[in-house]
């Protein structure tokens, strides 16, 4: 009974480090944000003035603060559902299938996760140069350059496209990675059954490869929307700083902007509030509508 | 005995931990100097003149120790000790950063008064800081922000901005320079024939020069005071809208990728249409020739600077000259070292060292130091243009507003057809209402 008490303290006081750095470095951090979006303060002098809920209620009439919302929530959507789709056709090519090179395909899809968001940035300003970059000078090879250069970081109807188009680039790689571990583990007899029964390999793909990974999929869902959020800031910032004009803002960027730029350090954080609702809310979502009994084998 | 040494463990690194946080500098060294804090940008001019400089007011004052922080990114480097309450001595830092540490600490209230800079001697010297100086730098916003005869900011660098060329391109094509905007709409035709376009801009963010001198042309300069002042009703007048239109219409002569390269990764290639002769004018500063020093050019390139066209030729032309801004913030521990140190900077020592970076002070007869490209950049107010200063006037801030990106960020859209002059006039008057009630007192 003694021994079994020494080693419950001594696992408690193990913690403790651990536990003042949690505190230290995350709760404390997050709590200050709650507080400090209920005051009018610029961030460097002593004058806060206690506002209470006036940020949030000049924010629900901000309309920029929309159009950044808007925006977040359409590349969240876009980039989601064709990442995890090409993500998940590509790792069960690459299981599946009988393909020479395997090894050269894997490295080839996960290389853009390891660039830093600058380097992908740089790639795609030369990709999207509207006189000289790849797409434009392939879209002049088949129409014979008689039409207009597509503005891609320009056009404000499809400058936000440009950026989900990066964000996917970016993330295919690792998720297909993610999916080809998870798929490498379904048994290889029952795609044997299901061929003897006649299934092809599209129903195979949905009735066996899918239900049996699904938990997979889950997690990987709920971070990635996460980080969907993080990474449209990093490459917003670095390839159109917000623009033309507001129309590739960002949760994220629109923070910033008034956190720092227009000296509204409260407001920012009640931004960083909403946000971090927003991602709570959005991963109960998530969790909720993809529960789906767990398949043993 | 194990259990106690277990705990004295965790104690330690945890109260090491706290430790380390809580570190604070001491002010004065070992030697007993004391220890001044200067923070400065590291721009284009490069941080060597700023050491030399450092350097010899250490000679000059021996009991002074600098401590140099010379950064490209100097927000984020005193930020965060700012955020903790360690303060620098003196900064470096203009307005219009993306950071906008200075235009916070300006609207916080948190500079310091250092008006009486300008009353002190320069250091070896018989004159005072004022009697240096060149006229009209120190009665505008951008060093008295709060409107009072306080001055809170001291000029430093400055530069005239204006219209740049490639003065080479229009003698090949024997072209004169448009001295009134319907002349420089007539060239826009013509440079349309030789599929040139009249007219490119790095960022959207560069028209702040261009309107703040186009408000001067339509409306003089009393008009242009009252829109910087947010007056009410100052957006709706004719003046106002006259200058938005000559903006508009320069926005149907841009040369037509300009605005998927105007943002801070790609303005270059914008600037590099005006050398390879693709674009005729860009509006800039003169610091572009040094941005683009290494950049390829056409044959022949040769740099040319010219002030807005004027309305009707008998009417004034304007140039607007940018100057960054010194200050000391109120909570600085030395405030009195500060100033002295700031005065000094206006030092014929310390007007030589930064001018052979190429960094010039508006200081009398500053002009025999130039040379080159520099001698013609700011001979431009000699040759007839008019000079405007300053800039918007300090408010508290508004949650949502920007002045900024409604006036200069919009042009981007105007340019794109995604949003018209109307819409853009109803949305600058909109800011500046809510701007008015905030403005400082």
């Amino acid at each position: 009974m003694r021994k079994h008490k020494g080693r419950r303290a001594f696992l408690s006081v193990c913690t403790v480090p651990a536990l003042i750095l949690f505190a230290v470095f995350m709760l404390y951090p997050t709590l200050n944000i709650f507080v400090i979006s209920m005051y009018k303060w610029g961030g460097y002098s002593l004058n806060k003035e206690f506002v209470g809920f006036d940020n949030f209620v000049k924010l629900f009439s901000d309309a920029k603060f929309w159009q950044s919302f808007q925006n977040t929530v359409l590349l969240i959507v876009v980039v989601t559902v064709v990442t995890m789709t090409m993500a998940l056709i590509t790792a069960a090519i690459l299981t599946r299938e009988k393909l020479r090179f395997k090894g050269f395909f894997w490295v080839i899809f996960y290389i853009p996760n390891i660039l830093s968001a600058v380097v992908i940035a740089a790639i795609f300003s030369a990709v999207y140069d509207p006189s000289r970059g790849l797409l434009n000078t392939l879209i002049s090879f088949f129409t014979g350059g008689g039409t207009a250069p597509v503005l891609w970081l320009g056009d404000q109807k499809v400058v936000i496209y440009s950026i989900a188009i990066a964000m996917i680039w970016q993330a295919v790689g690792y998720y297909m990675v993610m999916y080809t571990a998870a798929m490498s583990s379904v048994p290889e007899s029952m795609y044997e059954a299901a061929s003897l029964e006649g299934a092809g390999r599209v129903r195979q793909f949905f009735t066996i490869t899918i239900p049996l990974i699904w938990t997979n999929i889950r997690t990987t869902l709920t971070f990635f929307i996460i980080s969907s959020i993080n990474i449209s800031f990093l490459l917003v910032r670095a390839m159109t700083s917000g623009g033309p004009d507001g129309s590739t803002e960002v949760f994220l960027s629109y923070m910033y902007k008034q956190a720092y730029t227009n000296s509204s350090y409260g407001y920012g954080m009640a931004i960083g509030v909403l946000v971090f609702l927003f991602s709570f809310a959005l991963s109960g979502l998530v969790n909720l509508v993809t529960r789906r009994e767990s398949i043993d084998l | 005995m194990k259990r106690f040494f277990t705990l004295l463990i965790t104690l330690v690194l945890t109260v090491s931990l706290f430790a380390s946080c809580g570190l604070r500098d001491d002010d004065k060294d070992a030697d007993g100097k004391t220890v001044l804090k200067v923070a400065v940008l590291e721009s284009a001019y490069g941080k060597k003149m700023w050491e030399d400089v450092a350097a010899a007011y250490e000679a000059d004052h021996q009991d002074i120790k600098i401590e140099l922080t010379a950064e490209k990114n100097l927000e984020d480097v005193i930020g965060s000790k700012m955020k903790s309450g360690d303060y620098p001595d003196v900064v470096h830092l203009a307005t219009g950063r993306e950071a906008g540490l200075t235009e916070t600490m300006v609207r916080e209230n948190s500079l310091a008064d250092i008006s009486d800079i300008l009353d002190e001697k320069v250091f070896g010297e018989e004159k005072t800081v004022k009697e240096k100086l060149i006229d009209g730098f120190t009665d505008t916003a951008a060093t008295h922000p709060y409107g009072d005869d306080k001055m809170y900011m001291a000029p430093m660098f400055y530069g005239p901005c204006g219209l740049f060329y490639n003065a080479a391109l229009f003698a090949e094509k024997n072209w004169s320079l448009p001295t009134t905007w319907d002349e420089m709409w007539e060239l826009g035709q013509k440079a349309e024939v030789e599929n040139i376009a009249l007219f490119t801009y790095p960022t959207a963010g560069y028209f702040d020069s261009l309107i703040y001198a186009l408000l001067c042309e339509t409306g003089g300069v009393d008009f242009y005071n009252d829109c910087m002042q947010y007056k009410e009703g100052v957006w709706d007048d004719k003046n106002a809208r006259e200058a938005l239109d000559i903006v508009a219409r320069l926005a149907s002569y841009t040369e037509p990728t300009t605005v998927a390269n105007a943002n801070n990764d790609n303005y270059l290639k914008n600037q590099q249409l005006v050398l390879d002769n693709k674009a005729l004018f860009m509006p800039n500063g003169t610091w572009v020739s040094g941005e683009m020093a290494d950049a390829p050019r056409a044959e022949g390139f040769k740099w040319g600077f010219m002030a807005l066209p004027a309305i009707e030729s008998d009417k004034d032309r304007y140039s607007y000259t940018y100057f960054e801004q010194i200050w000391v913030p109120e909570n600085a521990d030395h405030k009195d070292e500060a100033k002295d140190f700031i005065a000094y900077l206006y030092s014929d020592k310390a007007v030589k060292i930064f001018a052979e970076s190429g960094a010039i002070q508006p200081i009398q007869g500053v002009s025999d130091m130039l040379e080159g490209e520099n001698k013609l950049f700011y001979s431009i107010y000699d040759t007839g243009a008019k000079a405007v200063m300053g800039g918007f006037a300090a408010t508290n801030p508004v949650e949502g507003v920007s002045m900024v990106d409604t006036l200069f960020g919009t042009v981007n859209s105007i340019v794109s057809g995604d949003k018209t002059v109307d819409e853009w006039q109803e949305a600058i008057g909109k800011a500046s209402d809510s701007l008015r009630k905030a403005l400082k007192k």
